[in-house]
């Protein structure tokens, strides 16, 4: 038999054995996933794609003329990009310093209460980056934000704090972004071998020296990845730029993106390109930040067993624990408390001197039947959410991560595919997408309900894909053994060892969905008000004030899982 | 035979012209039904069974976001089976969202609200509004109401002009005509609205008339900033970060003045340039009867009432009050357009000029 009949024959064989694996039950849930993933990922962003070289009217759909005109206005847009590109960096860099400094103290010295302290630096990332501007506005905003005022009491001249400014929005941003690098930051630390520093120290290098010399370059790749992410994140990023940008005439991409659709005649040709060129950023980014996620995370994992040990501080550990309870005062409790003592202000600001204090505002909350109902349906939704995305995620994580069904990696490929896409460029694609078929979901609760299943894939596919992982095949495989069938195997073996991570999941997932904002601003119908965008309404037409009664954090389980899931 | 065969004929033609002819009568005229009844205390031609059948309305609108719950809120007062919702942009915003839902066949919306009244002959022309002849239009000056009547017809007025807070300036050296905001010592420390409002348009094109374009290309050096409401323009002046408010709206002047807010406002010698809300019923409408019913209820003295004193605009009505703390419509020099198609065509060259001047561009 010739080497070519050979091949020929494997291939043959080799088509038949994909052709039986696919006509099983994971065949064709593999290949309904596949579909639906596609569909939901894939189709807004060909609609947007489209949009972007609509030259023509730029309501009428399908485009009437096509060009590349939308694209080479970017370059009129300079300054804005330059913006852009200048918050991210100035907020990835303060990032990702408290992101590194935190894990350092909390994984790699004998601080005081380090486990209560993880607990405390997560809370940032619950607060969402729009309370910690509204936040921020008020007690750092120029003239008669609250420190300003206080300097000028003590006899001071002008303001002290601007956060109207670049640094202002970075300086927001830094305070959620330096949660997620201390969270991808801390498990590398966790896992590092402590005799490295152990010799450095025997050879006479200072703490100081030890941290930088030693330690910091064996987790670069972890602090390498995530400035990357932080980098790409912040690109993204929209409520922080919206709330203290607006009013100094600072905007980056988001906010022009924000403004260009949400004004007459609409631009949304030159929102898509934005929109696009900003995807295409961040994709490579996301790619790099892949590559340096797969390649370092095991450098600082040695063949030798080791026990960890914290660094002896002496009297610097009160110094270092004072400095962690210091950010959470400043990027937690500060906040907090400048919101809720705004919530029972006339206006927007403290004043000091003549504060008059009023229920007003709880009242007219409260009192308002639409602010009631987008408080249920955002609780709805992110019940709704969370509930059906985990049963539907935790069987496209066994596909991708356990079966060996044909078209697992594009999958994943496709459920990782809105990573890239900022929040608010997809949210404007699902609004074409789904206003120009003939479905009609459009302002109803199911259109928010389909757009947060498809940004949060990414999300809850990485938070189970670690506890499948962790997983040991063999027990699924003995109860195949004993007779089981696939379904019966995961009802009985692979679901209850998922629990903890589909818990952690569903908690994740419910909290995301009730804090969105970027897709929700632009799906968002009469009939289905949700409460992030009805704040920066709120905030845009009824004052700071009113925004503040609202819930404004989401609650904090804060599960080990998830800071692990994260970190991977 | 023949005889009979023209008396035939002519009794046809009779028939016709006369079924035309009241017709196109009932059409002139036709517009009101024969037996509008009065609930509440106003007149309807709505079938109110029909209307609490349909049980729901949704409003667009570009009044802040309180205010519109409250409006809503006393409507259904009167009419609980009837859920009312509404959806809260600035105008530009608001009437590219509809656009856009039109465009795509989706149809969410009953009544409209426009502070701009280039779009809503743009609006008009694009066959928009449903037409529906309310018996409280009578009460409504010709002027104000779209032509044939029962399109749209104007809901309330704003007027804008020039705020400023005593405590951050004294009022010896605030401005006191439009040309006053020129002076360098504002610069960086005055707010105007973004494009999207619709009274940001009449300022504009009421000023080009009045002190010529440069004017604006000198306010232009002010630097001036953007937002999308005025109450994020007055917020920065009760904190004392700006100094004035440009084409400042009197309404939200009077809401704050209300609450205690430190502000005064100006009134230039050459007028305040105002701008009506247009309130309709749009084609396709989801809950016509509901809307008819609503639009009613908007446009009589029991609607505008409270609509009125929740959002302290001027009535178009004689027979509604100022609103509180305000003076009557008659106590100033209104400013508005005489040449409507020219203010329509204007829209584009102020897009341009307000975004340059504001930094969006």
């Amino acid at each position: 038999m010739s080497g070519a009949t050979k091949e020929r024959q494997s291939w043959g064989t080799r088509l038949r054995m994909s052709w039986k694996r696919l006509a099983t039950v994971q065949g064709a849930i593999t290949a309904v996933g596949m579909l639906g993933c596609g569909a939901l990922v894939l189709y807004p962003v060909l609609f947007l794609l489209l949009e972007s070289f609509n030259t023509g009217d730029p309501i009428a759909f399908p485009p009437e003329r096509l060009g590349f005109a939308n694209y080479a206005d970017l370059a009129l847009d300079l300054q804005i990009v330059g913006h852009t590109v200048f918050v991210a960096v100035l907020a990835t860099v303060m990032a990702v310093s408290f992101g590194f400094l935190l894990a350092w103290t909390l994984s790699r010295t004998d601080v005081p209460g380090r486990r209560l302290l993880e607990r405390m630096i997560e809370l940032p990332y619950y607060m969402t980056p729009l309370v910690g501007a509204l936040a921020w506005s008020v007690l750092a905003g120029p003239k008669n934000g609250f420190f300003n005022q206080l300097w000028r009491l003590a006899g001071g001249q002008g303001d002290i704090l601007n956060a109207n400014t670049a640094f202002g929005i970075a300086w927001v941003m830094a305070f959620f972004e330096g949660t997620v690098a201390f969270m991808i930051i801390s498990p590398a630390m966790k896992s590092m071998d402590p005799a490295l520093e152990e010799s450095s120290r025997i050879l006479g290098r200072s703490k100081l020296n030890t941290m930088l010399g030693i330690t910091l370059p064996l987790v670069a790749p972890a602090v390498m990845g995530s400035a990357v992410f932080v980098f790409a994140e912040m690109l993204g990023s929209f409520a922080a730029a919206l709330v203290l940008g607006l009013p100094a005439r600072y905007y980056v991409i988001t906010t022009a993106i924000f403004e260009s659709t949400f004004s007459y005649p609409p631009e949304y040709a030159r929102a898509a390109a934005m929109g696009f060129a900003l995807f295409g950023v961040m994709f490579i980014m996301f790619s790099f930040y892949r590559r340096i996620a797969s390649r370092g995370v095991h450098t600082t994992i040695t063949g030798t067993a080791f026990r960890p040990r914290a660094m002896a501080m002496r009297r610097w550990r009160w110094v270092l624990v004072a400095g962690c309870w210091f950010y959470v005062f400043l990027a937690v409790i500060l906040p907090m408390g400048a919101l809720l003592l705004t919530s029972f202000q006339r206006f927007a600001t403290v004043m000091v001197r003549e504060s008059v204090f009023t229920l007003a505002n709880y009242r007219t909350a409260l009192q308002l039947g639409p602010i009631r109902t987008a408080l249920m349906n955002s609780v709805f939704l992110g019940v709704s959410v969370a509930t059906v995305g985990v049963l539907v995620m935790t069987l496209l994580v066994w596909i991708i991560y356990r079966s060996n069904v044909p078209g697992r990696a594009p999958i994943e490929y496709l459920i990782m595919f809105p990573q890239a896409v900022p929040r608010m460029v997809f949210g404007l694609a699902m609004l074409w997408a789904w206003l120009n078929i003939p479905l009609p979901i459009y302002g109803t609760l199911w259109l928010l309900a389909l757009a947060y299943f498809t940004v949060l894939l990414p999300l809850g596919v990485r938070t189970l894909a670690v506890v499948v992982l962790q997983i040991d095949r063999s027990l699924e495989e003995c109860a195949r053994m004993c007779g089981a069938s696939w379904m019966h195997q995961l009802r009985t073996v692979t679901m209850p060892l998922l629990r903890p991570g589909i818990i952690a999941a569903w908690l994740l997932i419910f909290m995301a969905s009730v804090r969105e904002v970027g897709a929700s601003i632009f799906l968002m119908g009469p009939n289905s008000k949700v409460i992030g965008p009805s704040i920066i309404s709120s905030w845009m037409s009824s004052g700071t004030e009113l925004t503040r009664p609202w819930p404004s954090s989401r609650p904090s389980p804060c599960s080990s899982r998830w800071r692990s899931s994260s970190a991977a | 035979m023949q005889t009979r065969l023209w008396a035939w004929a002519s009794a046809l033609v009779l028939a016709t012209t006369v079924a035309v002819a009241g017709t196109a009568w009932a059409g002139a005229a036709g517009d009101l039904c024969a037996n509008p009844q009065k609930v509440h205390g106003f007149s309807t031609c709505a079938d109110i069974a029909a209307a609490e059948k349909e049980g729901s309305l949704v409003v667009y609108s570009p009044d802040v976001e309180q205010g519109t719950a409250k409006t809503l809120e006393a409507f259904r007062a009167l009419f609980p089976k009837i859920a009312t919702n509404y959806v809260r942009l600035q105008t530009g915003a608001l009437y590219a969202k509809l656009q856009a839902e039109r465009q795509a066949r989706t149809y969410v919306t009953d009544v409209l609200n426009l502070s701009d009244i280039g779009l809503v002959f743009d609006f008009e022309k694009r066959n928009g509004y449903q037409r529906y002849v309310s018996p409280e239009m009578v009460a409504y000056k010709a002027e104000y109401k779209s032509k044939p009547e029962g399109l749209w017809t104007w809901g309330s007025i704003n007027l804008g002009g020039i705020v400023y807070n005593p405590k951050v300036v004294p009022p010896d050296q605030a401005p006191k005509t439009w040309e006053d905001l020129l002076d360098p010592k504002w610069a960086g420390g005055v707010s105007v609205k973004t494009t999207n409002s619709g009274l940001q348009h009449f300022v504009w094109y009421m000023l080009n008339k009045e002190l010529g374009p440069d004017y604006w290309q000198k306010f232009t050096k002010q630097k001036p900033h953007a937002f999308d409401s005025y109450v994020q323009q007055f917020d920065l002046l009760v904190n004392g970060q700006d100094k004035v408010a440009e084409a400042a709206q009197y309404s939200g002047y009077l809401e704050f003045k209300g609450r205690g807010a430190p502000l005064e406002f100006v009134i230039p010698a050459r007028g305040l340039p105002g701008g009506p809300e247009a309130w309709g019923i749009v084609t396709n409408a989801p809950h016509p009867n509901a809307a008819r019913l609503f639009l009613d209820w908007f446009l009589s003295p029991v609607g505008q009432k409270p609509f009125l004193a929740a959002l302290y605009m001027h009535s178009p009505r004689t027979d509604v009050p100022p609103p509180g703390g305000g003076q009557p419509i008659s106590a100033f020099k209104v400013l508005l357009p005489t040449d409507w198609n020219d203010f329509l065509a204007s829209r584009t060259a102020f897009n341009r000029t307000w975004d340059a001047m504001t930094g969006r561009r």
